[in-house]
């Protein structure tokens, strides 16, 4: 039993659960955020993915089989994660643009097009065709960034090597929050004699300050620059993590970093505390509320053995989509991957299903029938269960 | 038009080994291969030099052969293949007159054993299960396949000796009713080559009876397919056998930072349509485990099958066929050599270019069990002080490959197939099976300018779906969550998925 009692511990720091404990912290209600390390949105490319496979999200997540959970979350709810994820992103120095009704385009580093709702002020040039006409800025030694991927798909692109000396994304990141290596490198750029209506880089413009640093190049440069999105570790997924962690942390949240749930004290039809292994001793987390928001297999909120899938830290019971040889399909590229549907089936009030649990939620990307790749549910999923999960908690204690 | 005297299809084991023993008695050839070398069997096998102990009871000619073939090879290849020695462990309920018989029919053949209790066995393998009635120790080696091809290779093109890769042999060309050539398709671009020799040697182990086909023969097969899995690192340091009759998942192999573990053995028509069994998989496992237990619990990162080309049998399980090889003389220029295993496959090259020798009416002795296969002069033997010397340049982080390896692979080969190069540097090996490095050896080929515009994304596809054939069956724990992490890497942030175009 530990000291504090929260009104609310979430079980994981992405997207998902970060909405969750700001909403409930500026509510006015104590909440830890518990996660074991950085999230799996770190890794992501930053943009926010409402349901990808359509034009309109709004209409496909109408569309979308009615037992997707996304059905548990009101449409008014969608736009209030919606717009509020977009007015504090803002009001962070990492503005966001996209409608609810419009998805877009991001141009991707092997030159196709990925389709999502909302991209970091970053990405907002991104070229919405192949025909567009691009200058590519890539860095002598960069590992994980190969312009001939996207020239050989977009006709009217070209690019230029700069030598920074770094073959790193993250590297080079930080080489662009210091002025005297931007100012070096902007001098270089003018002398390339670029023709092309728009210049990309890889998502290298900084940690924090990418914003900033695009701007100050569109403004020597007179022309739009946009970012292009890496494998991990990806630049746009970190900034949008500290931004929703600062955010919480302003609202009054606490994390506890590094402290990995590994079970639970239960008594009755309540859940009483977490168990985190951290710093070679367990300890305990008290709460009246927990939500639980570990992810998927990535994030390790779901783990897969020979032939079952547990959730380990509640012992939760957890859709199975068939035997083992069932959860893969023989084509990769086939998105229909059973083990997509794998999770936590919850009910209107995202309190699991069959658990006998009054006090635990979940939300995000742990949940059964999301099937993130199929229906590009990603983080506007996310952000729109988490916010649902908080309001039902609130709801409760009412 | 290409002329040459003998022409060699198939780019195994036994072909490439074909390729050095000609290349070593002067008579110029041409190998050529449908896919890369070592791409058959003799990839997809436990890469384990036999000591002979696993077929002394079974077949005491081959298991002298192989006994003998171990010594020769870990003379002239010490680049390729590692001296780990070997175990056999009893466990409790294996039978004791199977050992009674295995140590009798060792002495007889001149297989040296020696009997070592179950603690002096845990003190060599920690990992070992701790419940051995006994161990006995015999010479096993690991080998790597691939390796070995691409050093055979050398010798033929040091030589002056020609091969062509990924090329199909479509027709064998003939004159009256004898075989004069073969008509050859270059998979990549379609070229059809014609190449015209004195005499064709089929070499193509699964496939040989299609190919013998074409030239009006056939070859008797029986083909079994067999199953291992590999694990994500090295649980022991030596090769472990089951003291028992052949059966499934009876062998462990180290294999640089990985071990393999296997068989299984099922008939099948068609080397073409293989599938990995469930069943098949989680058997391995549990037979590995009985002798080391921690193999139920670590990491599978790939599972894969090989067929194996016997000699017709009457016997139900293929285990029990001849391993013995046989060359057979199609008496129309075509010599088909069948059978035999990857650890005799220069004493069939060398029973084949004898019958060369001989129809040719020329006398040169064999040189290939005393020269040291060429090329191994180049090799470090991975280093890892070498190796990350140049952390900054690294591809590959899981077998530590750098862009200068991959640089190097493509220029010699102009290969567009990234599992050209992991053959010949480990390059997607290791744990997460490629997920991060084939995406920058296609971009290094892009900056070599190897691949044409276009050529990329569907490489990047092909590979990833024929990747996701070996590792579909090992997908549970943290391989499927790191299978999850790079399907996200490839279809999420990379939009390699089926709706990537823009309307």
């Amino acid at each position: 039993m530990s000291l504090i009692e929260y009104d609310a511990i979430v079980i994981g720091a992405g997207v998902a659960g970060l909405t969750a404990g700001t909403l409930l912290a500026e509510k006015g209600k104590k909440v830890a955020v518990v996660t074991a390390g950085e999230p799996t949105a770190c890794l992501s490319t930053g943009c926010i993915d409402f349901c990808s496979n359509m034009d309109n999200p709004e209409e496909a997540i109408a569309a979308l089989p009615a037992h997707h959970p996304f059905h548990l979350v009101t449409k008014t709810q969608i736009h209030e994660a919606f717009y509020d994820f977009k007015r504090r992103m803002a009001g962070a120095g990492l503005s966001y643009t996209g409608d609810t009704n419009r998805n877009r385009h991001v141009l991707s580093a092997i030159g196709t097009f990925k389709t999502t709702c909302l991209t970091p002020e970053t990405m907002q040039a991104s070229p919405q065709n192949e025909q567009e006409n691009i200058h590519i800025i890539t860095f002598a030694g960069l590992k994980d960034f190969y312009p001939g991927y996207i020239i050989s798909r977009l006709k009217n692109a070209s690019f230029s090597t700069y030598d920074a000396g770094i073959s790193t994304t993250m590297g080079l990141a930080s080489l662009f929050e210091d002025e005297n290596f931007l100012e070096t490198f902007l001098l270089w750029m003018e002398k390339q004699n670029i023709r092309e209506n728009k210049i990309a880089f890889p998502a290298v413009l900084g940690l924090e300050s990418a914003s900033a640093v695009k701007k100050t190049i569109e403004h020597r440069l007179e022309r739009p620059v946009f970012e292009i999105p890496t494998i991990p570790p990806s630049m746009p997924g970190r900034r949008l993590f500290n931004c929703l962690k600062d955010g919480f942390r302003r609202a009054g949240g606490v994390i506890y970093w590094d402290w990995q749930a590994t079970g639970a004290e239960k008594s009755g039809r309540l859940i009483e505390a977490v168990i985190t292994g951290s710093h070679g001793r367990p300890n305990s987390l008290n709460a009246k509320a927990f939500i639980l928001a570990a992810g998927s297999f990535v994030g390790g909120g779901l783990r897969a053995g020979h032939s079952n899938i547990v959730e380990n830290i509640f012992d939760l019971p957890v859709f199975t989509p068939g035997k083992r040889e069932e959860w893969f399909e023989q084509d990769y590229f086939s998105v229909n991957h059973r083990i997509g549907r794998a999770g936590i089936i919850v009910d209107e009030s995202f309190r699991p299903v069959e658990g006998p649990w009054d006090n635990l939620y979940a939300c995000g990307a742990i949940l059964a029938h999301v099937e993130a790749l199929k229906n590009g549910c990603g983080h506007g999923f996310a952000l729109a269960t988490g916010r649902a999960a908080a309001e039902s908690l609130l709801e409760a204690g009412r | 038009m290409i002329k040459t005297d003998v022409i060699i299809i198939g780019g195994g084991a036994t072909g490439c080994g074909i390729a050095r023993d000609l290349a070593l008695r002067g008579i110029p050839h041409c190998l050529i291969e449908k896919g890369d070398y070592a791409a058959g069997a003799t990839g997809a096998c436990h890469g384990l030099l036999h000591s002979g102990g696993r077929y002394v009871i079974s077949d005491p000619v081959s298991a002298r052969e192989c006994f003998d073939e171990n010594m020769i090879l870990r003379r002239i290849g010490e680049k390729c293949v590692e001296n780990t020695g070997g175990l056999f462990v009893r466990l409790p309920g294996d039978s004791k007159i199977y050992r009674e018989r295995f140590l009798r029919s060792c002495a007889e053949i001149g297989i040296p054993t020696e009997v070592i209790s179950s603690s002096r066995a845990l003190e060599l393998v920690p990992s070992l299960n701790p419940e051995i009635e006994e161990a006995i120790r015999v010479p096993d080696c690991s080998i790597d396949p691939f390796r070995l091809c691409m050093l055979n290779m050398k010798t033929s093109e040091l030589k002056g000796g020609l091969s062509f890769t990924r090329h199909r042999v479509i027709d064998i060309l003939k004159s009256h009713g004898r075989c004069t050539g073969v008509k050859a398709i270059d998979t990549g671009t379609g070229e059809v080559k014609e190449i015209y020799g004195n005499i064709i040697v089929n070499a193509t182990g699964a496939w040989a009876d299609r190919i013998a086909q074409l030239a009006g023969g056939e070859v008797p097969l029986t083909l079994s397919k067999g199953s291992l899995v590999i694990t994500n690192h090295r649980l022991t340091n030596m090769v472990i056998n089951r003291l028992r009759p052949a059966s499934d998942g009876d062998i462990i192999v180290p294999n640089e930072a990985v071990c393999l573990a296997g068989t299984t053995s099922l008939a099948v028509e068609d080397p073409d349509k293989i599938a990995i069994l469930p069943v098949e998989v989680d058997t391995i496992i549990g037979e590995a485990g009985r002798m080391i237990p921690h193999f139920n619990h670590t990491r599978i990162i790939r599972a894969f099958s090989g067929v194996r080309p016997l000699l017709k049998s009457q016997k139900l399980d293929s285990r029990e066929s001849s391993r013995g090889f046989q060359i057979i003389d199609h008496q129309n220029g075509m010599y088909s050599i069948v059978g035999g295993k990857l650890t005799t496959f220069r004493l069939m090259a060398e029973k084949m270019v004898d019958a060369i020798m001989n129809a040719f009416s020329l006398k040169k002795e064999c040189e290939t069990a005393q020269k040291p296969l060429d090329g191994q002069e180049e090799l470090s033997g991975y280093p890892l002080s070498k190796r990350l010397a140049d952390m900054k340049n690294i591809v590959c982080e899981c077998e530590l490959v750098t862009r200068q390896d991959v640089e190097k692979i493509i220029e010699q080969t102009k290969t567009r197939h990234v599992g050209d190069i992991s053959h010949r540097t480990r390059l997607g090996m290791g744990p997460c099976q490629g997920g991060f490095c084939t995406f920058r050896a296609l971009g290094i080929m892009h900056d070599l300018e190897i691949l044409s515009p276009g050529q990329s994304v569907g490489s990047l596809r092909d590979f990833l779906q024929r990747r996701f054939r070996g590792i579909r069956h090992a997908l549970w724990g943290d391989q499927l969550r790191e299978e999850q992490f790079v399907e996200y890497i490839y279809l999420g942030i990379l939009a390699l998925g089926k709706r990537s175009e823009p309307h």
